[in-house]
């Protein structure tokens, strides 16, 4: 750049030398970090809070949808065992009918 | 990227708070504004702590935000119509010229005067002594608009003004 080294912009790097900044601004900065910090922390603490909730209330839905498959799963086992009871004691009946027809089948060729 | 250098908040501020305000109060000429953009652009440094690696990068990093949120700033102004440099003239003037030389009131006065782009390179090149490159790439702008940025302003100055102290010691 011609400049450099001129009269002209040695008189423009004088007259801009940095303005010292107002004496509030770094109070003014800091005091606002800390309010930042502060909401930040306070916004992440109900993030978390909402997420435990949820958490939560995945947790009782999950367990009572499993419960709830247990229960089934429970009184299906009572049916089919009332069902093979069932089936044994009609098993029985038919097994001393057969006994009892054979018995009778014997004595009527006698 | 790993680095070993941990950035201090707060010597951050009292090292660069005079280099933000400074840089925001030549491109917008208002004192108020230029506070609040300073403690704007030092709230976003410490935002983007983290992401800074080095004293030279904090500095390069906050010479380019505070001129990104200069031009925001007089651009939000021209959106509202409200002309800031009128305002200047009116009223604001005086309040530039506090604790600063008559030479340097009067070159911002005429600083005032140009368009944003010429104004905020030779803010960078007599405030901030940076190279044309250095400007380029703070303004992310091509180094040859920043050569000839500089040129026409340095032009339309002299023609304002064809001997600043001469200008003072005559004031």
């Amino acid at each position: 750049m011609s400049d450099v080294g001129d009269e002209f912009g040695a008189e423009m790097r004088e007259a801009m030398q940095r303005r010292p900044a107002p004496p509030g601004l770094k109070r003014k900065v800091m005091e606002q970090r800390t309010r930042q910090r502060t909401l930040r922390l306070r916004s992440h603490t109900v993030l978390w809070q909402r997420l435990a909730a949820c958490l939560v209330f995945v947790g009782v839905l999950a367990g009572a949808f499993e419960w709830r498959q247990t229960q089934e799963r429970r009184r299906g086992e009572e049916a089919r065992q009332q069902v093979l009871t069932a089936l044994r004691i009609t098993s029985h009946a038919l097994d001393t009918m057969k006994a009892q027809l054979a018995a009778h089948d014997r004595d009527g060729q006698e | 990227m790993a680095h070993d250098w941990q950035p201090d908040f707060e010597q951050l501020v009292d090292e660069h708070q005079s280099m933000v305000f400074s840089l925001a109060l030549r491109m917008s000429g208002d004192r108020g504004l230029a506070e609040e953009i300073a403690q704007d652009v030092l709230m976003e440094l410490d935002m983007n702590l983290r992401k800074i690696e080095s004293p030279l990068h904090a500095l390069c990093w906050l010479r380019r935000v505070t001129m990104n949120r200069s031009a925001d700033a007089l651009r939000r102004r021209r959106v509202r119509g409200i002309d800031l440099w009128v305002e200047i003239e009116e009223g604001h003037g005086a309040r530039m010229e506090e604790s600063s030389s008559p030479l340097g009131a009067r070159v911002e006065q005429l600083l005032a005067t140009l368009p944003e782009q010429q104004r905020a390179a030779l803010v960078l090149r007599y405030q901030e002594d940076m190279t044309p490159e250095e400007i380029a790439e703070t303004l992310e702008t091509p180094v040859a608009t920043v050569k000839s940025q500089l040129q026409r302003g340095l032009k339309l100055l002299r023609a304002k003004a064809a001997n600043l102290n001469e200008y003072v010691r005559g004031a």
